[in-house]
């Protein structure tokens, strides 16, 4: 309908809607799935050129995304890295054993005697026993002594009982002491090991790397904020005269933020991208030296958190800090912006 | 359609641009608002406008009372308003039409009416040829033609314009307040501060004169 020429009862009727209604909904030629749907477009449109105003200024934009990129890839290194131990960590700790060392001169039966007597306690789940000559054999192949021990004549090795205490046991240092003084007290066995302190060590020299990746990272992260809030506000600045007249022609700020926004997802999306591919760069690099570790160790150790789940992992959170940047920007600074 | 109720502005600092205006316009009326520089002309539109709002006094605008109105709610209402300006406000990093279609965009047109609107106001201000230029590449007077076809691409109900032929020759000033009267023909209401005195004469339209923040309505 052309609103210039309505008739006399039609502007009444017009008027009296805006009295009733909100004056925003005054010249409501527009209907609301219009609405819907221009809101869609404009989100769509808006991601599109936000996306190419990146590449106008290139330098610019990937020394921002370096930036933030080096924010994020620092935290993530240090959490592949901690993860990876904590899981080496872990593989061990199931396979924890105590060790118990026959009399070098126990007679078999003794040791039969023993091990029975071993089996029967509750604290332990499983005992393997490994004898004189087996211990001999596989430590002739694993040290290279070999023929040293061959010059020896005699066999000076014990009869041992490895011992996988039972799991709730692992976790729990007094009960395992308590498992190693019963051990001790039995007569026949001459010493009893275990090997846990150090991994007890290790668990917390773990936790306090977990503390120091959330420290750091809640550091960098707010870097990154820091970052994507200051190159925000620059573009604010340069758009400046664009943004007083969109507001002058009845753009809502919802409308005037919305493509700072999408250039903070954007600068996010990439940071995490470029952090991710980073790291990865990084793990292929260490990986030859990981692998002759991790066999050094008997482990199969590897690298965790290299995989396509953490490039997602890192762009949702760099979008997310890209977007949070943005809208820290636009809030303080769109607001200003009045006509 | 306007009306001001013994509206005053006080600026910060002490300086007082209106004193007690009281203005009434009815729908499809044209005005000349006239008076020296400093008078007050530029913001008795920014008011209007809501780019400032008064301290003492009512406005209101097709029945609204514009105090009432929330900041949310500025951007809705300035959609109801074409404003056309002395430095004509239009954006060089975009083509004509792109800036013409601003005030659509914003109001979230279908992207075919967009183009079509666009069209028909640029065909109004006989630019129709010049749709993909820059701006930057126009005349003055065609800058300003620009201007006038982006206020009113969204068929507002109030035109307001703020020196709108300052920096052009007679005869485009003459063709450019043609313009303005067609728009007034169609039913819109128009408001036009200018200090262009033989212009008004010729118009022969309701002329308002302030004086030192002071209104007088001049017969006409």
């Amino acid at each position: 309908m052309n609103r210039f020429g309505r008739s006399r009862a039609s502007v009444v009727k017009a008027a009296k809607t805006v009295k009733e209604g909100p004056v925003g909904a005054v010249q409501s030629t527009v209907r609301f799935s219009e609405r819907i749907e221009s809101w869609w477009r404009n989100h769509r449109s808006n991601a599109r050129e936000s996306l190419l105003r990146l590449t106008v200024e290139p330098v610019q934009t990937l020394m921002t995304i370096l930036v933030i990129a080096i924010a994020m890839a620092l935290p993530a290194a240090l959490i592949v890295a901690v993860s990876s131990l904590q899981q080496l960590s872990g593989n061990w700790q199931n396979s924890a054993r105590i060790s118990v060392f026959m009399h070098v001169d126990a007679a078999p039966d003794v040791v039969q005697r023993l091990q029975d007597t071993v089996r029967a306690m509750p604290q332990i789940e499983q005992v393997t026993y490994i004898s004189p000559q087996a211990a001999l054999e596989e430590f002739q192949l694993a040290s290279g002594f070999g023929e040293a021990l061959s010059l020896l004549g005699t066999n000076p090795l014990p009869a041992v009982l490895l011992l996988s205490p039972r799991a709730d046991l692992i976790n729990d240092i007094s009960g395992l002491s308590a498992l190693v003084d019963d051990l001790e007290q039995i007569s026949g066995i001459d010493g009893v090991q275990l090997d846990m302190q150090w991994l007890q060590r290790m668990q917390h020299i773990l936790e306090m790397g977990q503390r120091v990746v959330i420290l750091v990272g809640f550091t960098l992260a707010l870097g990154v904020l820091l970052v994507v809030g200051n190159t925000i506000r620059l573009a604010i600045e340069s758009r400046r005269s664009e943004i007083l007249v969109v507001k002058l022609v009845g753009g809502t700020n919802a409308f005037v933020r919305r493509p700072f926004l999408y250039t903070g997802l954007w600068y996010g999306l990439f940071g995490g991208m470029v952090a991710w591919a980073g790291v990865v760069l990084g793990g292929f690099w260490l990986a030859s030296t990981v692998a002759v570790l991790a066999n050094l160790y008997q482990s199969d150790f590897a690298l965790v958190g290299l995989d396509f789940r953490g490039l997602l992992v890192m762009m949702i959170l760099g979008g997310t800090l890209g977007l949070l940047g943005a809208a820290l920007a636009v809030g303080r600074h769109i607001a200003r912006i009045e006509p | 359609m306007i009306r001001f109720d013994n509206v005053s502005k006080r600026y910060e600092g002490g300086f007082e641009a209106l004193k007690g205006v009281n203005l009434a316009m009815d729908a499809g009326e044209m005005a000349f608002l006239t008076g020296h520089s400093g008078a007050g002309k530029s913001t008795l539109l920014k008011l209007i406008m809501l780019m400032e709002r008064p301290s003492r006094g009512q406005l209101l605008i097709n029945g609204k009372n514009l105090s009432r109105l929330h900041r949310s709610q500025i951007a809705y209402y300035r959609r109801h308003l074409g404003v056309v300006f002395q430095d004509h406000q239009l954006l060089f990093d975009r083509s004509v039409f792109d800036n013409i279609a601003l005030p659509l965009l914003v109001s979230g047109y279908q992207q075919r009416d967009i183009g079509r609107r666009v069209r028909a106001a640029l065909d109004k201000v006989g630019l129709l040829n010049k749709e993909k230029s820059n701006p930057m590449q126009l005349s003055g007077g065609e800058q300003q033609r620009v201007g006038i076809a982006r206020a009113v691409v969204h068929k507002p109900r109030i035109l307001l314009a703020d020196e709108p032929t300052g920096n052009l020759d007679p005869q485009l000033s003459a063709e450019i307040m043609a313009l303005f009267r067609d728009f007034c023909g169609v039913g819109v209401t128009v408001l036009i501060a200018t200090h262009d005195i033989d212009l008004v004469g010729r118009m022969g339209e309701r002329v308002v004169t302030l004086n030192n923040g002071v209104l007088t309505t001049e017969p006409q």
